[in-house]
């Protein structure tokens, strides 16, 4: 009886834990294809793809728009004070709501595609403007 | 995002490496942080120019594996203690059978190693546990060490890589490392289960064969009666 009730434990214990199984399994794959569509999306330079903990340095660097572009564009002045701050806390620094900052940042980059149109503005991959091509660009 | 992560990851790029050396040492010893993500997102800084990769690797290795060596000391200072009284005391004993603990130690030297090194990368939120565990089960340092630093280096060496190669998309790996590292545990424990029950039905089919050998005897010895009627004298009238 001890080792039927054993086994029957056993059991029931091997079909959660399957089902756990299958349930992060399938999970996994979920994850796997959204970052594979992420990835697709942030390689084109989508703008939908800024997230909160981006810094303003990144985005310039990986949406390749001048930092000093993207600063003036959000009114701020004190560049440095800024620097290493992810959006979310710049959001609280700046005292306005995180998504209308991302909202904002993603006008910004548009604006300055659209006034700067290049083949390098919608690669990951294409090589960043110089300095100095980026002083003479700012407006 | 959740707020903490996000606070956490302020204070590395506003700190730089003394933040990340502490927040992954606090995680080493057993607190429940996201320190995979924040490597991640660190690779992701270095990639762009913030971080140095290197520095950011040996920092990383350095401050999780002093986070566990922390863990291990103390488990073997008052884990093993701990364990020693509960075997003692009466209290104890109630649930702790006799050479229980000498049997845990002698499993644990056999297979603690795998524990130890996958517990660094693979599932890492056994890692804490892990560490008090050896420590507890007086696990061989030298052997603790050296599992510890090759899980850490993979430990460290995956999150970041990944990172630095896919930048602004860490937080949906971070998302597939959870997932895979949940499902990894389930199948690890599919497996632990599985191993279970074919030995108890082992066990089933070798007590099934042993259990007419007693039954013919038993049977034998109750039959006997039945056959020889019993005598008059036995106080039972025999049957017409």
């Amino acid at each position: 009886m001890n080792a039927r009730l054993k086994l029957m434990g056993t059991g029931i214990l091997l079909c959660l834990a399957l089902g756990l199984t299958v349930f992060c399994a399938v999970q996994t794959v979920k994850d796997i294809q959204s970052f594979e569509q992420n990835h697709k999306l942030a390689s084109s330079g989508d703008v939908s793809t800024i997230r909160s903990w981006m810094t303003v340095p990144f985005i310039s660097h990986f949406y390749h728009v001048p930092e000093g572009y993207l600063l003036e564009s959000l009114h701020i002045t004190n560049e440095l004070s800024v620097r290493h701050v992810p959006l979310q806390a710049l959001a609280g620094h700046i005292k306005r709501p995180l998504n209308s900052l991302i909202h904002d940042i993603q006008h910004a980059i548009l604006n300055y595609r659209k006034q700067y149109p290049t083949p390098t503005a919608n690669s990951r991959h294409a090589k960043e403007p110089s300095p100095g091509t980026v002083e003479r660009k700012k407006p | 995002m959740s707020v903490f992560l996000s606070a956490l990851l302020n204070t590395v790029q506003q700190y730089g490496y003394p933040a990340l050396w502490v927040s992954i040492f606090i995680a080493a010893v057993g607190l429940p942080l996201p320190i995979v993500l924040v490597l991640l997102a660190a690779g992701a800084f270095a990639a762009l120019g913030q971080f140095n990769i290197i520095l950011l690797t040996a920092i990383s290795i350095s401050a999780s594996v002093a986070g566990d060596n922390l863990g291990y000391l103390i488990g073997r200072l008052w884990g093993s203690k701990a364990l020693s009284w509960l075997e003692r005391s009466s209290f104890g004993k109630r649930f702790i059978k006799p050479n229980s603990v000498a049997r845990s130690r002698l499993y644990f030297k056999k297979r603690g190693g795998w524990a130890i090194f996958l517990s660094r990368f693979l599932v890492a939120a056994l890692g804490g546990i892990i560490n008090l565990l050896s420590g507890t089960e007086l696990y061989p340092y030298r052997y603790f060490l050296l599992f510890d630093i090759a899980g850490e280096t993979l430990g460290a060496l995956i999150p970041l890589l990944l990172g630095f190669a896919f930048g602004a998309s860490w937080d949906a790996i971070g998302n597939v490392i959870g997932s895979l590292s949940l499902f990894t545990l389930g199948l690890l424990i599919v497996i632990f289960l599985c191993m279970r029950l074919l030995r108890y039905a082992r066990g089933a089919q070798k007590s099934r064969q042993s259990s007419p050998v007693i039954q013919n005897t038993l049977s034998a010895a109750e039959v006997a009666p039945m056959i020889d009627p019993p005598s008059p004298s036995s106080g039972h009238l025999p049957l017409p």
